[in-house]
């Protein structure tokens, strides 16, 4: 949809930055559904623009969690206890810190901007794989198959390959639908600070930010990109919860 | 947790140093002149040797010295320590009335199960889970302050409430300030100023531990135990008055502790929002401005509140379940 929007929208040149100050601060009306912003831009365009770059943050955040955190917790829980603790210790002290401060530390420290927010959250919740990972390969590598399999000469990769990796998507994949949505709340929070994603690449919290100059009186504004992103991340949360349901039966 | 806090550190520290950027920049600030560069390298040992300077980071770190604000030229403990009080009352505030809202409302939900006001419950904290708080901050400044006008927009207090004696403001605890010396407009002042805040930051936490709340008493009611009480012929709310509440302090109070470390972050914008002279606050005007020591200072903070609010959830287990020992 937000790939499209370029197509169908009638104001399609809003999204490359299009000024009309004789439109601006407009009510929702049957032209501009969502009215219309400070510089004249239709808000349902630009609102429906930003869903690719949340988006964008929601994948990138969860692709690279998980192919960071989960081949770190799967050595963990095979590899011998000493390893086991340190990477855990480790892990933990990521989790130490609350959460939107990490990614809020790194991002000031790099710079905003859209692939640095993704780096910043990646950080911070990469540490949950680890600990999925490394709790499934616990358990499975003690049932009675794995450890048979162990004792037929079965290497590490050939475990996990073929018995953990099977048996630990469900859980990951509920990790990663939830924190597909947090993500989206954390960029969206880093882009208020100022941190977030930066023009062009206007994501749903940055077009709540640039709204709260004249919040007050042009409530459509702030309203509208919220409850999309309210609704997106609902979503992703209720997904969440049926896919941990569905391990559960 | 000395453990973790050291981790904590040494995890700041190698963001700080082995991320791109130069370091002394970081504590200089954006136009350093010559003179400044070669103080900085001097005072922060920027030309000794990596490992010397983590030990040198980790006991300043440790002796809580997080060196001085850019901006106010103020060591940066000082500052937060002035802002602590607002920051405090925001949060215990929200905390508390996320727990006398979303317990009951987790319980009846459970007893409720599949009822109409579960299904509306659910919906609920569904909603709360999903919103950016400081989105809803603004709505509800609209709501309640541009459509209905029935509390303040911003900040912590009127300032005529305030302005004729400054010296009941000796503490900086607002709350317990105006209630000892009994100045009950002020007090009342102040409440006014702390719902909106305080609700925005309540409502994402209220959600979670609704959600806890309903989990755990839907798992006791299968429990067995549970059943027996049922064919003596207890009614459920009675059983789980009197001990099946018991067994879900656990898991409750674990959810607690974490949502601790959400409205911690929650500070940051809230705070912005509503012009609450916190540490929130502070620290996204630091990260404006540029002021690394401060922004540095206010994680490293943080992060050890966070651990030691767990680590007493963690002693608190043991009261809560005699089986646990330490």
């Amino acid at each position: 949809m937000s790939v499209l929007i370029p197509y169908i929208s009638p104001y399609n040149q809003d999204i490359t930055g299009a000024v009309h100050f004789e439109n601006a601060g407009q009510a929702p009306s049957f032209s501009h559904w969502f009215g219309t912003d400070a510089v004249g831009r239709d808000v349902f365009t630009i609102t429906i623009r930003a869903a690719f770059f949340s988006l964008k943050i929601a994948f990138g955040v969860v692709v690279f969690s998980v192919l960071l955190g989960v081949p770190i917790g799967m050595f963990a829980g095979l590899s011998g206890k000493r390893t086991e603790e340190i990477i855990m210790r480790i892990t933990d002290g990521f989790l130490a810190f609350p959460p939107l401060i990490l990614p809020l530390v790194i991002t000031t420290i790099l710079g905003p901007s859209l692939n640095n927010v993704i780096l910043g959250i990646t950080a911070s919740w990469f540490p949950w794989y680890v600990r999925i990972a490394r709790s499934q390969s616990l358990v499975i590598s003690s049932l009675d198959y794995v450890s048979i399999s162990m004792s037929m000469g079965a290497g590490k990769l050939h475990i996990i390959k073929k018995h953990i990796l099977p048996n630990s998507i469900n859980p990951i994949l509920t990790q990663a639908s939830i924190d597909a949505g947090y993500a989206i709340l954390t960029s969206a929070g880093l882009s208020f600070i100022g941190l977030g994603a930066q023009h062009p690449d206007v994501e749903w919290g940055l077009l709540i930010t640039q709204s709260r100059a004249h919040f007050l009186s042009h409530w459509w504004e702030v309203f509208f990109p919220g409850v999309f992103l309210c609704l997106t991340v609902m979503c992703f949360n209720i997904i969440g919860d049926e896919i941990s349901q569905g391990d559960r039966i | 947790m000395t453990l973790i806090m050291s981790i904590v550190i040494s995890i700041t520290f190698l963001i700080v140093r082995l991320l791109p950027g130069d370091p002394i920049l970081l504590v200089v600030g954006d136009r350093p002149t010559l003179e400044q560069i070669e103080k900085a390298q001097n005072d922060y040992g920027f030309n000794e040797p990596l490992h010397k300077q983590y030990i040198s980071f980790l006991k300043r770190t440790i002796s809580l010295d997080l060196g001085v604000s850019l901006r106010t030229k103020q060591p940066v403990l000082d500052e937060i320590n002035k802002r602590f009080p607002a920051t405090f009352e925001l949060v215990f505030f929200s905390m508390f009335i996320s727990i006398i809202v979303g317990l009951p409302m987790g319980v009846i939900s459970a007893l409720k199960k599949g009822e109409k006001i579960d299904v509306l419950f659910r919906g609920f904290s569904y909603v709360g889970l999903s919103l950016p708080v400081f989105w809803l901050a603004m709505i509800l400044q609209i709501v309640f302050f541009g459509v209905l006008n029935w509390f303040p927009l911003q900040g912590r207090y009127s300032r005529s409430a305030f302005h004729d004696d400054p010296s009941i403001f000796h503490s900086g605890f607002i709350f317990l300030d105006t209630f000892f010396s009994g100045d009950l407009s002020s007090f009342l002042d102040a409440l006014e100023h702390i719902v909106l805040p305080g609700l925005t930051m309540a409502f994402g936490v209220l959600g979670l531990l609704f959600r806890i709340t309903r989990m755990t008493t839907i798992d006791t009611m299968d429990a067995p135990f549970f059943r027996t009480f049922k064919f003596y012929g207890f009614k459920d709310r009675e059983i789980i008055k009197k001990s099946g509440y018991k067994n879900t302090l656990i898991p409750i109070s674990t959810v607690a502790g974490l949502s601790f470390g959400l409205m911690l972050g929650g500070t940051f914008l809230v705070e912005s929002v509503f012009d609450w002279p916190g540490i929130g606050q502070f620290s996204v005007l630091s990260i404006l401005t540029r002021d690394y020591p401060a922004v540095i200072g206010v994680t490293i903070l943080y992060s050890f509140i966070y651990i030691i609010i767990n680590f007493f959830i963690d002693l608190l287990y043991v009261v809560v379940d005699p089986r646990i020992r330490v």
